[in-house]
C-alpha cells in the first residue's frame, strides 16, 4: 500500500498509453461521416476587407460550405468576452474592450486571425477551396511594438480607442515607495524586455464537433485545459444554454496556458457542424500554432531599486508597458497588470513598492497566460535589479540577497502588494541551494573553463511565486461491486501526470489498491463544475477535492463499519485502510467495508446500498505561496557567443511533495521553458509591415534535450501551508519563475570581466558576441 | 499537398523517361526538402519521381586515395561507413551532424547537394574536398558545380549518380548552428589535399564559397595561428534573424582557426 501512498515516487499510469502510441489525441477522435475545416487566416498585420468572393471555392469537388465572419454576424453571434481579473482603470472607468467576434469582420488586425473556414469532405479539398477565395484587402499601417503603439501618431488599431491604450493600473504605496526612493543612499535602474515567447505544446491544438439534430445539442472533443469555462464562453457565443455543449477533451499533449482560453475555433465548428449535418475537424498545423496559438510575457518595465549604505532594500518601483496584442484574449489584460504586480520584489523583505503598468493594443497576436503569467515576469525584474545593485554598487551577489531575504520569523507576512506568505523558510532554502553549488571548487572551474577560452559564470535567484486559476473544484468518487473506485474531478491534466498523483492521494487516504481506481477528468457530463488546468492549482485545488470527498467517504464508511463490529462508531478507529474498535481491539479493512456497502443484509437501517458514494467540492479560500531558490553556472564562448548552462541547482518549497518524481518533472519542464525564454525563445514580429518572422520551428527556437544542464533538485517540505488541508503550494509555474534570472544573470557574471552589464533575453549567440564586442569598444 | 503522380523507376533510362514526358516533374531523394516544400503547398510538381529503387545510385567504396559515394547514400550511412571514418573521418562527423536520426536516416548526399542550400553541410564539404560530382553524362569539379543560391550547374533532368572524393591528408568541418533549425548558420570546413590547402564556407554567404586568403595562408603554414587577422568582408554576406553579415563574417574567422586546430 505505502509503496503507492502520498509522498511515493509512484510512476505515471498513463505513461504506458502514451509512450506505447495508444493515447487518444484529439487528431486520433474520428466519428463517422467525419468532414474537415480548414481555416483562412489574414495574411496581413492590419487591413480592411473590402469583400470576401467565395463562389469559385464553393463550387470546389468536396465543399460543404463556407463561413465568413458576414455569415457570422448575419447568425447574431455575440463576441467572446474578456475575463480579466482586472477589468478597470486606475479611474474606475471600464477597460478598454474591443468586441471579438471569431471572425475579422470587415478589418483583420493581426496576421493568422481567422476570414473565413472551409469545410470539405478531406483537409486537401478544403485547403483546395480555401486558395480560391478572393478577399479584397485594404492595407492599413501597422503597429507591432506596445511601446511604439503608445507614441502619438502610431497606427490606431481601434477606431474608438484612443492611443491603443486597454487599461492603467497600479499597486502598492506610490507615497511610501516616493519617500523611500528620495531617502535612500543608492537608487539603481534598469530597463527590462520581457520576450514575447510561446508555448509550443507538442500536440498542436485542435477540436471536432458534432451536432445532434434530435435533441438539438453539440459534442465538442477539443484539445483544451479547460472544458467547464470554455463552454460556457461558446454557449454565451452561440447563444445556446450552456448544457446543450457536452464539451470534453480527450488526452491533451501540454497546454501550458496557450489551450487555457476561449479560441475562435470552436465555436465556429460548433456552428459548422449544425449547419451543415455532419462531424466537423480541424486541426491547427503547426506553423498555424505560432500565428494563432496565445502567445505570452511580452512586457517592458522600466525597474528600480532603493538601497542604503549597507544595502538594505528600501523600496521598489516598476512600471509596466504589457503588449496585449490586438484584442482583450480571455484574462490577457490582468497578466500585465494584477498577474504581474502580486509577486514584486521577490523573496525580499522591501518595506516599500510600488507596481504601475499600462496594457497596451498591437497588431499581433494577442498575449493570454503563458506558464506563470506574471510571476516570471516579477521575478526576473527583481532578481535582474538586485544582481545590477550587486555590480554596480560593489556588492558580492550572494551577500546582498542573503542580506535581504524575508526572515522566517517574518513570517506570516503580508506584502506591500498584499499578498499573505503565510509559510516558508527563504533563508533556509537559500543556504542549502548554495550549498548543493559547490561554490568553494567555483574558480577551479572557473581556471578550467578559461583554459578552454571560455568564461565561467554563477548565479542564485530566490523566487517568490503565487498560485491562481479557478479557486472551486469538484471530486467525485463512485464504488463498483467489482471492487473498482471511479475518481472523477473537474481538474485536468494535459500531461502532468494527474492520473497518477490523485488516485495515489484517494488510495492512500481510504487505504484502498491505487490500481483499483478508475480516473475521469475533462468531460461536462462527467463533473457538474471543473476548473481544468491553470494557476498551479492541481493539488492545491484540486487535490484537496479529492481529499475532502475522500475524507467523507471515510466518516461514512465508519458508521457502517461500527454496524458491521456491533461497535459505537465513535470507537472506531481508521488508519492504513483498517478500522478498529479501540475498545474490543476488532478489526474490519476498508475493502470488507466497500464490499459490504452493497449489501443489503449487512447494512445498518437507513443505509442503502451504494452509499458510500461520494460528490464533494472543495474551495480555496486564499492562494498559496510556491517558492524556492535555482542556482546556475554557466559557460560563455566569447568568440562566438555560444552560452551553455553547465549546472543547475533547485530547491523549491511546494509544501509536502505528493509524487516527487511527478514534482521533478514539473520543476524540470519549468526550467526547460525558462531556459528556452532566457537563451533562445522569441516571436518576432516586422516593424514595418507586421509579419510574423518566426512562424516556424526553422526560426523559433526551443531547448532540446541538449540544451539542458545537469540538474539536482530538493525540497524543503518542512513549512506546509495552513491555508489548505494537504499544505501544499503548486509547483507547475515555479521552474519557469527561477530559470530566466539565474541563467541571465549567471552569464552576466561571466561576462563582467569584458564589460558587459547588460543584454535582454533571449541571449542568443548573437547578442552575447556583439555584447562583447560592443563593450570592448 | 497538391495531388501528383508518384513514380518508382528502377532504373536511370526509365526515371530519365518519366521525367521526359512529365509537365512537371520533380526528382526526389531522400525527400527532406521537397516533402515539407509540398506540404507546406509552395510547391506543386505534376509527377514525384523516386530514386530510391536504382541500384546504380547506392554504395561507398575506398580505393586506394579516392572515396566513392552513391548519390543515394543517407547521411546515416555515410555517418555509419568503416571506409569514410577511416579515410576522411571529417566527413563521416558532419554526415552525422545533420539535422535529427530521421533526417539523417531518409536524407541524401545526392539531394543535399543537388538542393545545394545555402546552409547545408555537404556542399561545404564536397567543395572543400574538391570533390567531383558525377551525373547521369558527365563529371563536375565542385569549384564549377555549386553556382548560386539553390542553384547548381546540373541541367533540367540531370541525375547526380555518384561523387569521389580524394582522400584528403587532414580535414576538419565545425559547424556553428542556427539556434532553432541548426543548420549552419556557418560551417567551414578546411582540408589539407595533394592540391594545396582548401576551406570552404556554407550558411554564410548566398552559396558555398571558397576563402583564397586563407589556403594561401595555410598552404604556407597550416595552423590556426596564421589564420589571426585574416577575415571575409561583410559584403554579400547573409544577413537574417539569427545572425547579421559582421556575426558571420566572425564566425567565419573563429570557426576556420578551430577546424585547423582540430584538422587530423
Amino acid at each position: 500500500m505505502e509503496k503507492y501512498g502520498i509522498g511515493q515516487p509512484v510512476r505515471r499510469k498513463e505513461d504506458v498509453r502514451f509512450i506505447t502510441g495508444t493515447g487518444t489525441y484529439i487528431d486520433d477522435v474520428a466519428p463517422e461521416k467525419l468532414t474537415h475545416a480548414f481555416v483562412l487566416r489574414s495574411p496581413f498585420a492590419h487591413a480592411k476587407i473590402l469583400s470576401i468572393d467565395t463562389s469559385e471555392a464553393e463550387a470546389m469537388p468536396g465543399v460543404l460550405g463556407i463561413i465568413t465572419g458576414k455569415d457570422w454576424m448575419a447568425e447574431g453571434f455575440t463576441p467572446i468576452p474578456t475575463k480579466s481579473g482586472v477589468a478597470k482603470k486606475i479611474d474606475g472607468s471600464p477597460l478598454n474592450q474591443p468586441e471579438r467576434h471569431c471572425f475579422a469582420i470587415d478589418r483583420a488586425r493581426y496576421v493568422g486571425e481567422p476570414v473565413a473556414v472551409v469545410v470539405a469532405e478531406t483537409l486537401n479539398q478544403a485547403q483546395d477551396a480555401a486558395e480560391l477565395i478572393e478577399v479584397d484587402y485594404e492595407e492599413l499601417p501597422s503597429v507591432t511594438d506596445a511601446r511604439r503603439a503608445l507614441e502619438d501618431g502610431a497606427p490606431r488599431i481601434w477606431d474608438d480607442i484612443e492611443g491603443n491604450f486597454c487599461l492603467d493600473f497600479e499597486l502598492g504605496d506610490k507615497e511610501a515607495t516616493d519617500k523611500a526612493f528620495a531617502e535612500a543612499d543608492h537608487v539603481v535602474s534598469l530597463d527590462l524586455v520581457n520576450n514575447r515567447v510561446t508555448a509550443v505544446p507538442i500536440e498542436p491544438r485542435g477540436a471536432v464537433a458534432e451536432y445532434d439534430a434530435a435533441s438539438d445539442s453539440y459534442k465538442l472533443q477539443n484539445a483544451t485545459q479547460n472544458v467547464h469555462a470554455n463552454r460556457a464562453t461558446f454557449a454565451d457565443v452561440l447563444k445556446v444554454p450552456a448544457d446543450a455543449i457536452h464539451h470534453v477533451a480527450p488526452d491533451v499533449g501540454g497546454g501550458f496556458g496557450a489551450k487555457n482560453s476561449g479560441y475562435p475555433e470552436p465555436p465556429i465548428l460548433l456552428y459548422a457542424a449544425k449547419q451543415f449535418g455532419r462531424p466537423v475537424k480541424w486541426i491547427n498545423d503547426r506553423n498555424e500554432g505560432f500565428q494563432s496559438d496565445t502567445h505570452g510575457r511580452a512586457q517592458f518595465s522600466k525597474v528600480e531599486l532603493a538601497l542604503d549604505k549597507e544595502g538594505k532594500f528600501l523600496g521598489l518601483r516598476t512600471r509596466t508597458i504589457g503588449d496585449i496584442g490586438a484584442y482583450c484574449w480571455t484574462v490577457g489584460p490582468f497578466t500585465p497588470t494584477g498577474g504581474s504586480a502580486r509577486t514584486q520584489g521577490g523573496a525580499y523583505l522591501i518595506p516599500a513598492m510600488y507596481y504601475s503598468a499600462v496594457a497596451t493594443f498591437t497588431n499581433t497576436m494577442p498575449t493570454d497566460p503563458y506558464r506563470g503569467a506574471g510571476r516570471p515576469e516579477a521575478s526576473y525584474q527583481i532578481e535582474r535589479i538586485v544582481q545590477h545593485a550587486a555590480e554596480t554598487l560593489g556588492f558580492d551577489q550572494v551577500e546582498l540577497r542573503r542580506k535581504n531575504l524575508m526572515p522566517a520569523d517574518s513570517l506570516p507576512r503580508k506584502t506591500p502588494m498584499g499578498l499573505d506568505v503565510d509559510s516558508g523558510d527563504f533563508p533556509e532554502v537559500f543556504e542549502r541551494t548554495l550549498k548543493m553549488t559547490d561554490r568553494a571548487g567555483f574558480e577551479e572551474r572557473v581556471s578550467e573553463s578559461r583554459e578552454k577560452g571560455l568564461r565561467r559564470g554563477f548565479s542564485i535567484a530566490p523566487y517568490l511565486e503565487c498560485t491562481g486559476g479557478a479557486p472551486k473544484e469538484f471530486a467525485g468518487i463512485a464504488f463498483e461491486k467489482d471492487g473498482t473506485v471511479t475518481l472523477r474531478v473537474g481538474s485536468q491534466s494535459t500531461g502532468m501526470g494527474h492520473e497518477t498523483s490523485k488516485p495515489q492521494i484517494l488510495a492512500h487516504t481510504l487505504g484502498i489498491d491505487f490500481n483499483k481506481v478508475q480516473f475521469v477528468q475533462a468531460d461536462t457530463k462527467a463533473t457538474p463544475i471543473g476548473g481544468g488546468h491553470g494557476g498551479s492549482r492541481n493539488l492545491e485545488v484540486g487535490g484537496n477535492a479529492v481529499l475532502k470527498a475522500a475524507n467523507a467517504v471515510v466518516d461514512k464508511a465508519k458508521v457502517l463499519a461500527a454496524h458491521l463490529l456491533n461497535s459505537n462508531t465513535d470507537d472506531m478507529e481508521f488508519a492504513d485502510g483498517t478500522f478498529t474498535d479501540v475498545k474490543t481491539k476488532q478489526t474490519v479493512s476498508m475493502d470488507d467495508v466497500i464490499a459490504a456497502s452493497f449489501e443489503k443484509g449487512r447494512l445498518p437501517d437507513g443505509m442503502e446500498p451504494g452509499s458510500l458514494d461520494t460528490d464533494s467540492t472543495f474551495e480555496r479560500e486564499v492562494i498559496s505561496c510556491p517558492n524556492g531558490c535555482h542556482a546556475a553556472e554557466v559557460e560563455v564562448d566569447p568568440e562566438t557567443g555560444a552560452v551553455r548552462v553547465e549546472h543547475y541547482w533547485v530547491i523549491d518549497d511546494f509544501g509536502p511533495i505528493i509524487n516527487p518524481m511527478l514534482a521533478d518533472g514539473q520543476v524540470m519542464g519549468g526550467v526547460a521553458q525558462g531556459l528556452g525564454q532566457a537563451l533562445m525563445e522569441q516571436i518576432v514580429y516586422d516593424d514595418e509591415d507586421g509579419q510574423l518572422v518566426t512562424g516556424s520551428l526553422m526560426d523559433y527556437a526551443l531547448p532540446r534535450a541538449d540544451s539542458m544542464p545537469r540538474m539536482e533538485l530538493g525540497y524543503y517540505e518542512d513549512a506546509p501551508t495552513a491555508k489548505n488541508p494537504l499544505g501544499v503550494k503548486g509547483a507547475g509555474e515555479a521552474g519557469c519563475c527561477g530559470a530566466p534570472p539565474a541563467i541571465v544573470n549567471a552569464v552576466l557574471e561571466a561576462l563582467r570581466e569584458d564589460g558587459v552589464t547588460h543584454i535582454d533575453m533571449p541571449l542568443t549567440p548573437e547578442k552575447v558576441w556583439r555584447a562583447i564586442v560592443d563593450a570592448k569598444r | 499537398m497538391y495531388e501528383f503522380t508518384f513514380h518508382q523507376p528502377e532504373t536511370l533510362d526509365e526515371a530519365a523517361q518519366i521525367f521526359a514526358h512529365a509537365d512537371d516533374g520533380q526528382f526526389i531523394a531522400g525527400g527532406q526538402t521537397i516533402v515539407p516544400v509540398m506540404k507546406q503547398r509552395l510547391a506543386m510538381p505534376s509527377d514525384i519521381i523516386d530514386l530510391g529503387r536504382i541500384s546504380d545510385l547506392e554504395g561507398i567504396s575506398l580505393d586506394g586515395d579516392l572515396l566513392t559515394i552513391g548519390a543515394m547514400t543517407t547521411h546515416a550511412e555515410v555517418a555509419a561507413s568503416q571506409d569514410v571514418k577511416k579515410a576522411i573521418p571529417a566527413l563521416a562527423h558532419l554526415a552525422d551532424e545533420i539535422g535529427d536520426p530521421a533526417v539523417r536516416n531518409r536524407g541524401t548526399i545526392g539531394g543535399s547537394i543537388a538542393n545545394n542550400d545555402p546552409a547545408a553541410d555537404y556542399p561545404a564539404a564536397l567543395l572543400g574536398l574538391g570533390a567531383t560530382i558525377h551525373t547521369v553524362t558527365r563529371a563536375i569539379p565542385t569549384d564549377d558545380f555549386f553556382t548560386g543560391m539553390f542553384e547548381t550547374a546540373l541541367d533540367e533532368g540531370e541525375v547526380i549518380v555518384r561523387v569521389s572524393i580524394p582522400v584528403p591528408e587532414k580535414a576538419a568541418y565545425v559547424k556553428f548552428p542556427q539556434p532553432a533549425s541548426r543548420f549552419a548558420l556557418v560551417g567551414v570546413f578546411v582540408a589539407k589535399t595533394a592540391d594545396g590547402v582548401r576551406v570552404a564556407v556554407t550558411g554564410a554567404g548566398p552559396c558555398v564559397f571558397r576563402v583564397k586568403e586563407m589556403e594561401q595562408a595555410l598552404d604556407k603554414d597550416f595552423s590556426a595561428a596564421v589564420l589571426k587577422g585574416i577575415s571575409v568582408p561583410d559584403d554579400g554576406l547573409n544577413s537574417d534573424l539569427h545572425a547579421s553579415a559582421d556575426y558571420r563574417a566572425s564566425l567565419v574567422s573563429t570557426l576556420a582557426r578551430r577546424a585547423v586546430a582540430q584538422a587530423q
